[in-house]
C-alpha cells in the first residue's frame, strides 16, 4: 500500500518541478469564468431488483424505485467569481426497507393457495404475517431524501488559481447531513498542468429505526406478553407455537441498540491533470477518508448459524423461508448488523481521454479502492463519444467493478452470535458487476431553442443496464437539460 | 526493483510532456475530453455508491450526506 501511496506523491512532485514556469499570456486578457448564468436539470428514474436484501438479513427482495431531480445554478457574480445553488430530491418505494416493518403486509396470505396451506396444517396460525419476499404497506416503504448545496469559487487574474468553499445540508426521515469544504487549484505550464487539494467534513446523524420486532421487544419491557406481542403466537424451527416463558425463547442477542447516532466524514482529496499532448490528457486522483460513528445500518437485520430460529406468521411456510414462494412467514431477527465505529478508506483513480478524430473520443477510468474493513476492489470505464454530426454526439459506455467482501461479512444464517462485528449485507460481499450505457446527446452552440428566457444549449438522454454477480440487477434512464439564461 | 521501474517510467512520462500552446488546446478543450464525471451520469454514481463498496477518487463526494457507504 505504501508504494501506492509513493507513486503518485512522486508524480506530483516531479511534475511541479520539472516543468518550467513562463509567464502566462492570459494575464493581458481576461475573459470572464462564466459568462452568462447557466441552468441544469437533470432527472432519472431508477429501478432494482434481486434476492440479498440486507434488511431481512441477507435474502428477500430488494426491488426499489427512484425518481430524482436535480438542479444546479450557477450564476457568474463579476469576472471571477461564481456562486453554484443546487437542489435534488429523490423519492423512492423499497420493498426491502418497507420489510422494516413486515407485518403490517397486505399479501400476508389472503389468496387461496394460502388458505387452503393453513388448513391443512395442523400447526400454529398467525393473522399477523409477513414475508421477506412480500413488500410491505408500512411507512417505510417510501422515502424522500432532500439535498442542498451552494458553492462559491473565486478565480485569481490570471486564472492559474482557483479558490473554492462549499455548504451541504441532506435529509431523510431516518438521516440528516450537515457537510462543507473547500478547494484550491493551481494550474501552470501555460495550464498545461493543474494540480487541486481539497478537504471536506459530513457531520451526519441517525435518526435511527430499528426492525420492528426488535423496536417492539425494547419498547414492551422485554416482555412477549405484551405491546406489539400480544396474541402472536412466535413459532420455533419446527412450526409448533413456542412457550413465552421458556428461557430459550427468542430474544434479541444484545439489549443496546445505537449508543452513538452520529456518523462523521473528512476526507481530502488531490488531483493531478496534465495535457500530454494535443490529443491527450491524463488525470490521477488519491482520496484519504476517514469515518466513524456508527457505520453500520440500524435497519438491516442479523441471523446466526448458532442461534435456534424463530417465526411469526404460518408455520407451513417456514420449510420454505429462503424461497419466493413463502408469502406469510418471517423470521424473527437475531440482532442489527455491527460494524466497527472507525473506517479508513483510500481509493486511487486515474482518468486518460484521447481525442482519436473529429468523430470519436475515448473517455477512460480506472479506480483503485482499499479500505480497513478488508475490502479492495478494481473499476475500470471506458466511454466513447462519436459525434455523428454537428449536434448529435452518442455515448456507448461499459463499466467493470470488482470488490473483496467486507471481513465482517457472512451471508443469511451463516454470522456467528460469538462474533464482535457481523452484516449479511450483499453490498460488502465479494462480487463483480457490469454495466452497460448508451446515451445520446443534442448540442446547439448558438442556443437556437429557447423558452421565455431560457436558451437550450444541450440536452442529453442516458441509458444503463447493471447486472451485479450476487442476482441484483438495475436499470437507470436520465434526462437531462443545459440552459443558458439570458 | 519493481518500485524503481514504477518511478523511471512515470518520471520519463511525464519529463516527455511539452506545453501545449493555448491555440493548440482546440482538441483538448473539446466538452468530451472533460478529465470528469460528465454530469448526465450523476445519479449513476449516486447508486453506485449505495450498491458498491468503493466511492471517491473520481473528483466528486467520496462518503457522507447518506446513510449510504
Amino acid at each position: 500500500m505504501k508504494k501506492l501511496l509513493i507513486i503518485p506523491f512522486l508524480f506530483f512532485i516531479t511534475i511541479i518541478f520539472s516543468q518550467s514556469q513562463p509567464q502566462d499570456s492570459t494575464k493581458a486578457y481576461k475573459k470572464r469564468v462564466l459568462e452568462k448564468t447557466e441552468i441544469d436539470f437533470l432527472s432519472s428514474y431508477y429501478s432494482q431488483d434481486g434476492d440479498n436484501a440486507a434488511v431481512t438479513g441477507g435474502i428477500g427482495t430488494e426491488k426499489l424505485t427512484d425518481l430524482a431531480s436535480n438542479i444546479v445554478i450557477s450564476i457568474p457574480l463579476n469576472d471571477d467569481d461564481v456562486l453554484s445553488i443546487s437542489a435534488e430530491i429523490s423519492a423512492y418505494t423499497s420493498a426491502s426497507s418497507s420489510n422494516l416493518d413486515p407485518f403490517d403486509s397486505g399479501a400476508s396470505g389472503d389468496d387461496d393457495d394460502d388458505d387452503d396451506d393453513r388448513n391443512s396444517s395442523s400447526k400454529a396460525i398467525n393473522t399477523t404475517t409477513g414475508s421477506p419476499w412480500v413488500e410491505s404497506s408500512g411507512d417505510s416503504k417510501k422515502d424522500t431524501w432532500f439535498n442542498g448545496n451552494v458553492s462559491y469559487s473565486h478565480s485569481s487574474d490570471d486564472r492559474n488559481r482557483i479558490w473554492s468553499a462549499n455548504l451541504n445540508f441532506a435529509n431523510e426521515y431516518d438521516y440528516t447531513s450537515i457537510g462543507f469544504g473547500g478547494s484550491h487549484t493551481w494550474l501552470f505550464n501555460e495550464k498545461n498542468t493543474e494540480f487541486g487539494i481539497s478537504g471536506n467534513v459530513y457531520l451526519d446523524t441517525w435518526s435511527p429505526r430499528y426492525p420492528t420486532e426488535i423496536d417492539s421487544y425494547f419498547e414492551a419491557d422485554q416482555n412477549l406478553y405484551r405491546g406489539f406481542f400480544i396474541g402472536i403466537d412466535i413459532l420455533d424451527q419446527n412450526g409448533n407455537v413456542a412457550d413465552k416463558d421458556d428461557p430459550t425463547i427468542w430474544r434479541p442477542l444484545n439489549t443496546t441498540l445505537i449508543d452513538n447516532k452520529s456518523r462523521n466524514t473528512f476526507s481530502v482529496s488531490l488531483n493531478f491533470s496534465q495535457i500530454l499532448n494535443k490529443n491527450t490528457q491524463v488525470s490521477f486522483f488519491l482520496d484519504l477518508i476517514q469515518q466513524d460513528g456508527w457505520l453500520a445500518s440500524p435497519l438491516q437485520r442479523v441471523y446466526f448459524s448458532d442461534r435456534d430460529n424463530f417465526y411469526i406468521g404460518n408455520a407451513a411456510s417456514i420449510p420454505n423461508y429462503t424461497l419466493p414462494s413463502n408469502r406469510d412467514v418471517f423470521q424473527l431477527a437475531d440482532d442489527i448488523e455491527r460494524l466497527p465505529d472507525s473506517r479508513f478508506k483510500i481509493p486511487i483513480g486515474m482518468r486518460f481521454n484521447y481525442y482519436i478524430n473529429e468523430i470519436f473520443v475515448a473517455r477512460t477510468y480506472y479506480r483503485f479502492y482499499t479500505d480497513d474493513w478488508g475490502i479492495s476492489s478494481h473499476t475500470a470505464e471506458i466511454e466513447f463519444p462519436i459525434k455523428i454530426s454537428d449536434k448529435f454526439t452518442l455515448y456507448p459506455s461499459y463499466r467493470y467493478y470488482t470488490q473483496t467482501a467486507a471481513d465482517y461479512f457472512a451471508p443469511y444464517e451463516e454470522n456467528l452470535s460469538t462474533q464482535e462485528f457481523y452484516t449479511s449485507d450483499f453490498d460488502l460481499s465479494d462480487f463483480n458487476a457490469n454495466q452497460y450505457g448508451f446515451g445520446i446527446k443534442y448540442t446547439d452552440i448558438f442556443t437556437k431553442l429557447h423558452i421565455w428566457k431560457f436558451n437550450l444549449k444541450s440536452a442529453e438522454l442516458k441509458y444503463s443496464h447493471y447486472d451485479r454477480s450476487t442476482g441484483l440487477a438495475s436499470d437507470i434512464i436520465s434526462l437531462g437539460f443545459n440552459y443558458i439564461f439570458e | 526493483m519493481k518500485q524503481l521501474i514504477y518511478i523511471l517510467l512515470t518520471v520519463s512520462f511525464l519529463t516527455s510532456c511539452v506545453a501545449v500552446k493555448e491555440y493548440e488546446k482546440v482538441n483538448i478543450n473539446d466538452p468530451d475530453m472533460v478529465l470528469s464525471s460528465r454530469k448526465s451520469n450523476k445519479f449513476e454514481t449516486s447508486f453506485q455508491v449505495y450498491r458498491e463498496s468503493a466511492s471517491g477518487a473520481n473528483g466528486g463526494k467520496s462518503g457522507g450526506g447518506c446513510g449510504c457507504n
